[in-house]
């Protein structure tokens, strides 16, 4: 073993970095494990915004952000785990601001606060248009205060499990070359969601699900798999976000002719109802020849220069260098891509997963905050509050108990399999499987979902597991800075994964917050679906099963904005 | 479009380099990242890169095209493979190669962390448990070093570093500007002290590569000067940077020009002028230290010293002299003459968009 | 003839008299009237603008407002580092109203002139790279170089920050090497031609400083350079100055001689030695004339 912890976080995003300082500041001994540098984490490109009630712009509650989680969960998310979040979020801004994060600030030098989508109240802290940059320095600067051991490029690529513990991670290690095994008394996987299964996501190349996958792996459910969000305004073609704070700012979504389509789908919101909800109209209108190329229009025009440079300086510069057009004289093409996954790792409200000493929070994690759909500010605001709770908790456990035991034999296996891995030398290329995932999700497994496709994007699955199961070829065979095999291991994650998320959709025949389905189901149906999907690997295939909302306070309603 | 691109190839264990050249076929909206990619997907599997986000905010792909850093995902190739123009591909610089384009940042790292980048408050926390209060003005000293995303391409681009290897560095020195003009933090004065140091803001040698190679806007020149200006500010000017710096403001509110013979005395003590003495008289045979009497005294030049004295006491000293004028230079970079016109006459341009309407309505909301 | 206001700095009216003399013989060959100013000081170079910013500020608007005084649209510098400052003090004051009228209302104060009037700096390697001045040049230079070899030294900052200079690519400038050939030189290229003399740590760290200067000097040699030409009167003292110094550092005399911009156009277009006093060179020039015939 390389070097043995009390507690070790996988992934070192905002989620990751938070869970990191919260347990070292509860006595443990902390190492973090991360395939990238912490600050290339993907959290890092967040724009928008975080939430929490804290009443600087108008008059606000837990409450009220509560509800509006609900509501924008579409009924699914867990109600005492909202309350929680909603509760505790306005003390983990303050704690940030305090470590010195830099807000945008209101003429009085509060934190401002913005409208974001479905927001009862103008709860959205920022930082210009790069709140996601700010968050990772800051988080990244009260690690190196700390001095925590971080494990940079590192891939981790397998949980070891043990006497019914999780006992630490196996590694490759890609500047030093080989296999390398961390113990840890307890393990948190922060490792952000899997964007990357779809050709036309938000997310980084480095989003891959990997967390995900190695809990399933070992048996760990993983929650609500069916439910990934398309964020409304990727823009065309890369998929990069540009961020929903466009909007909040005043931007219009306009069709080909230049109408404001929101109004005849959520006429009191418009462009800033709920992300879902968005997505849907903007794909209706794309599918009902009111698009141009795959997309609709953003258009900032009106918001005028001064205004556009001084709150959106990122988002102009992203359009001018990606999609070749100025905001201040142009509307930019934007479409929904696969933006975030709701679903994950099942967590209890400290993180706990079911395995004994695993943890997860952010992305990867399904407690369940948003449920069938998130909120925008809603997720970063997750990854610092149950990125402590989960640190916090994981921290307690493993003071409390001395052992770590990684059987030999887990090294062992991880070596044969890599040597299997690498000594493939004919046959396809990763990236022809990767293709092939991306554009059938997207075509499958999109926006709009039907029983016809979906049965056979879980086919399309089957063929290429198959042909990843021949062995793909990874032409690098040396030791340093080899990404062509952990890209290799990455694409099997993505296909285990893909196959949790069509078996989950296929099975819920209704339509919820990002599973629509307007041509099968397309109301929702609290009486025999208003419970959360779950996928566990047993005998080396997912099988689904169901289970509890946690309801407090709010029954379901209809949802509309 | 077809692109053709060389790429410097490089294993730090066997010490090989090799120049590649590869021919590709990309969209045309393809990056210098996308093209990477196809090389090593369809072409050489072995080819190492870093590489994240692809949206010009992590900072992982930087890398040198034609000599020059940038980043890989920021670079489009269209205008490039337009002009027929192979580009080479190489490293950053003045970080050691680790593999073909991946370079070791451990050292960039310890840079970083060499001058505390984080915040240490000198306060008492708001009482009430909320937020420091603190005006949008005030903030906003630092928005610009707030902007860095670690990426190395000024450290790779600077001239002092490649000189001297132990020189801070401009992405270091500007983290440090982050703090310095944070009202938060406590310890300003203890940070200025330890940047005046012999590796510290007076090493940089001002060739502006870094603010050049800046793909986010930070200017960690400009950062450099502002913790410069602060340190003369808060009277902590023993380095000899700093009294070179003195005798300038010196020179031009007595004599207005520069006092170029006592500018050696003045700055490096009497001492090491003297240790000087035979490289002077080199120059002095050539005319090229002139006599320090009579002075060279510049026309009016009382108005030069009426305005310092006028100036000193309005407030702007340290980095809000700097601060003053990002206003105006930050309006450079979004392109002369943004702005300039009115909603309307962007609406009525030839080939805009239709205006915005509500289906139903007369004026749109 | 274009009238501009001149604005030498302070190397041209001391250590670098030669530049002085050289510009002012060589300025209406090339169409040029100049105005010099008087009532100016120092532009503060690096230093000023670095320590005491709101006194850079002052000191530069001063000489702007004078430079406008003259009811001219130029202000011509022939320093690097006087350029950068004055446009970019150039730059803060027009772009920002409140500033600009705080500015004034100093200047006032002491006695100077508002800054109403916009002028716009240009460096004299500007004016003759191009346009009515390059066409005058080309038909000035008739002695010409007779195939000299020289190699451009452009240095840091008559190109960067380019948002603020603007006048060519950085990183691919062409203004020296044009007007190298229209003087009947062969322009001679090196990678260290668009990097850092040293200059302002020349001082303050002498070892980094020279770690840089021995970049150009060395390469423009092992390319065959005859000499080296510069725009800026700082790279200009670090270059043929401090050569000494390089020598004993390495044990290797280059003995390159260093040209100003205004003396490689001026011997081009035969100006005496009195006007272009090449005898203050701390580095002989006499290789070069001897190859000119002069």
């Amino acid at each position: 073993m390389e070097a043995t912890h009390d507690v070790l976080v996988v992934g070192a995003g905002c989620a990751g970095m938070r869970a990191a300082i919260a347990a070292h500041d509860a006595g443990a001994n902390v190492g973090v494990i991360s395939k990238l540098h912490p600050t290339r984490s993907h959290s890092g490109a967040a724009e928008g915004g975080i939430n929490a009630a804290l009443g600087n712009a108008a008059e606000d509650s837990p409450e009220t952000h509560a509800f509006d989680t609900v509501k924008g969960s579409d009924y699914l998310g867990d109600q005492d785990a909202i309350e929680i979040f909603t509760r505790e979020a306005p003390g983990d801004i303050y704690q940030l601001e305090h470590w010195g994060a830099f807000f945008s600030r209101r003429d009085d030098g509060r934190l401002a606060q913005r409208p974001f989508g479905a927001a009862g109240s103008p709860r959205t802290v920022y930082a210009a248009d790069i709140t996601g940059h700010v968050l990772i320095q800051v988080l990244y600067e009260q690690l190196v205060k700390r001095d925590i051991t971080v494990y940079e490029e590192f891939f981790a690529w397998k949980l070891v499990e043990n006497d019914g513990r999780c006992q630490g991670v196996i590694c490759w290690d890609l500047m030093g070359g080989g296999l390398k095994t961390l113990g840890g008394k307890t393990v948190v996987l922060a490792t952000g969601g899997q964007g990357r299964i779809y050709r036309t996501t938000t997310n980084a190349y480095a989003c891959t699900g990997d967390g995900a996958a190695m809990a399933f792996h070992l048996g760990v459910p993983l929650k609500d798999m069916e439910f990934m969000q398309f964020h409304p305004t990727t823009l065309y073609p890369s998929g990069i976000l540009l961020t929903e704070g466009c909007r909040g700012e005043g931007a219009y979504l306009l069709n080909s002719e230049g109408e404001r389509f929101m109004k005849r789908y959520a006429p009191n919101a418009m462009e800033l109802a709920s992300r879902d909800v968005v997505s849907r109209s903007e794909q209706t209108e794309i599918d009902q020849g009111r698009g141009v190329n795959g997309s609709v229009y953003l258009d900032m025009r009106h918001l005028g220069a001064e205004r556009i440079i001084e709150r959106l300086p990122g988002s102009r510069e992203l359009s001018m260098t990606f999609a070749g057009v100025d905001p201040i004289y142009d509307p930019v093409p934007v479409r929904p891509g696969a933006h975030y996954h709701m679903g994950g790792v099942e967590t209890d409200n400290d993180g706990l997963t079911e395995l004994t000493g695993l943890y997860a929070a952010g992305e990867v994690a399904c407690v369940s905050v948003h449920g069938a759909n998130r909120l925008g500010g809603n997720s970063l605001m997750e990854t610092i509050t149950f990125g402590r709770r989960a640190g916090h908790a994981a921290a307690e456990w493993a003071l409390s108990n001395t052992t770590i035991d990684v059987p030999a034999s887990a090294e062992a296996d991880a070596e044969r399999e890599l040597r299997a891995l690498l000594d493939v030398d004919s046959g396809e290329r990763p990236w022809q499987i990767r293709q092939d995932l991306g554009t059938s999700m997207l075509e499958n497994f999109g926006v709009f979902r039907r029983e016809e496709q979906m049965a056979r994007q879980l086919e399309i699955i089957a063929e290429l597991k198959e042909r990843y199961g021949r062995g793909v070829v990874v032409e690098d065979k040396g030791e340093v800075f080899n990404s062509d095999l952990t890209q290799a291991i990455e694409l099997g994650n993505m296909l285990d994964l893909a196959e949790c998320m069509l078996q989950a959709g296929i099975a819920r025949k209704e339509s919820r917050g990002a599973h629509a389905r307007p041509y099968d189901y397309p109301s929702r149906d609290d009486e025999n679906f208003m419970k959360h999907s779950i996928s566990r690997l047993v005998g080396g295939k997912p099988e689904l099963s169901y289970k509890e909302v946690r309801v407090t306070r709010f029954e379901p309603m209809e949802r509309k904005y | 479009m077809q692109v053709g691109l060389k790429v410097w190839r490089f294993n730090a264990k066997t010490g090989e380099r090799e120049l590649q050249e590869f021919e590709i076929d990309a969209p045309e909206e393809a990056t210098l990242l996308d093209c990477l990619d196809i090389v090593k997907d369809r072409h050489d599997g072995t080819l190492a890169y870093r590489k994240s986000c692809r949206m010009m905010i992590c900072g992982s792909c930087g890398m040198r095209m034609d000599g020059a850093a940038v980043l890989a995902c920021k670079t489009r190739m269209y205008d490039i493979a337009q002009a027929g123009h192979v580009p080479v591909i190489s490293a950053m610089g003045n970080l050691p190669i680790v593999k073909d384009l991946v370079v070791d940042m451990a050292p960039f790292w310890r840079k970083f962390q060499s001058v505390d980048p984080y915040l240490q408050p000198g306060y008492e926390e708001p009482l009430d448990g909320r937020e420091y209060l603190i005006e949008p003005e005030r903030m906003n000293v630092i928005h610009k070093e707030a902007l860095c995303i670690n990426c190395g391409c000024c450290v790779s681009e600077c001239n002092a570093m490649e000189s001297d290897p132990e020189f801070t560095g401009p992405q270091a020195l500007a983290k440090a500007m982050r703090f310095v003009g944070d009202p938060r933090d406590g310890r300003k004065v203890e940070r200025l002290e330890a940047l005046n140091g012999e590796h510290g803001v007076w090493e940089c040698t001002r060739c502006y590569f870094c603010n050049e190679r800046c793909p986010k806007g930070v200017d960690p020149r400009d950062a450099i000067a502002k913790l410069g200006a602060e340190s003369m500010k808060e009277g902590i000017d023993r380095d000899m940077g700093a009294k070179h710096a003195k005798w300038f403001v010196t020179s031009a509110k007595t004599t207005g020009w520069l006092r170029e013979t006592e500018l050696v005395p003045k700055t490096q003590g009497i001492v090491a002028a003297i240790k000087q003495t035979r490289f002077a008289l080199d120059l002095a045979r050539h005319g090229k230290v002139p006599p320090p009497f009579p002075p060279h005294v510049a026309k009016d030049v009382k108005e030069a010293r009426r305005l310092h004295d006028l100036v000193r006491d309005q407030g702007r000293a340290g980095y809000a002299g700097h601060v003053q004028g990002e206003r105006a230079l930050g309006r450079l970079a979004h392109g002369h003459g943004v702005g300039a016109e009115t909603i309307e006459e962007i609406y009525e341009r030839p080939g805009a968009f239709h205006r915005p309407f509500i289906a139903g309505e007369e004026e749109n909301a | 003839m274009k009238k501009v206001a001149y604005y030498k700095g302070c190397l041209a009216s001391l250590s670098a008299k030669e530049l002085d003399s050289a510009t002012q013989a060589l300025a209406p060959k090339v169409g040029l009237e100049l105005v010099e100013l008087e009532s100016v000081t120092c532009c503060g170079a690096g230093d000023i603008h670095e320590a005491d910013p709101d006194y850079y500020l002052h000191l530069n608007a001063r000489i702007l407002s004078y430079a406008a005084a003259e009811n001219v649209d130029t202000l011509l510098t022939v320093c690097n580092v006087c350029t950068l400052n004055l446009r970019q003090a150039n730059f803060m004051l027009l772009g920002d109203a409140d500033l600009r009228a705080r500015v004034n209302e100093n200047l006032v104060a002491v006695g100077v002139p508002a800054y109403e009037r916009d002028v716009d700096v240009r460096h004299l390697l500007w004016e003759i790279a191009d346009g009515e001045g390059y066409e005058l040049l080309k038909g000035a230079a008739h002695k010409g170089l007779k195939g000299l070899k020289i190699a451009p030294f452009y240095g840091c900052q008559i190109l960067r920050p380019s948002k603020i200079q603007g006048f060519e690519d950085p990183d691919r400038p062409w203004s020296l090497e044009r007007i190298i050939e229209a003087c009947g030189g062969e322009a001679v290229d090196y990678p260290a031609k668009i990097k850092c003399c040293g200059f302002p740590i020349i001082q303050a760290r002498e070892e980094t400083a020279l770690g840089e200067l021995i970049q150009p000097i060395e390469q423009a040699y092992e390319a065959g350079a005859d000499a080296i030409v510069t725009p800026c009167p700082l790279c200009h003292l670090s270059l043929d100055a401090w050569q000494s110094k390089l020598k004993a550092q390495t044990g290797r005399d280059f003995k390159m001689p260093i040209l100003h911009l205004s003396q490689l156009v001026g011997v081009a277009a035969g100006l005496t030695e009195a006007e272009l006093k090449f005898k203050r060179h701390v580095v002989s020039v006499k290789p070069v004339l001897e190859k000119l015939e002069v």
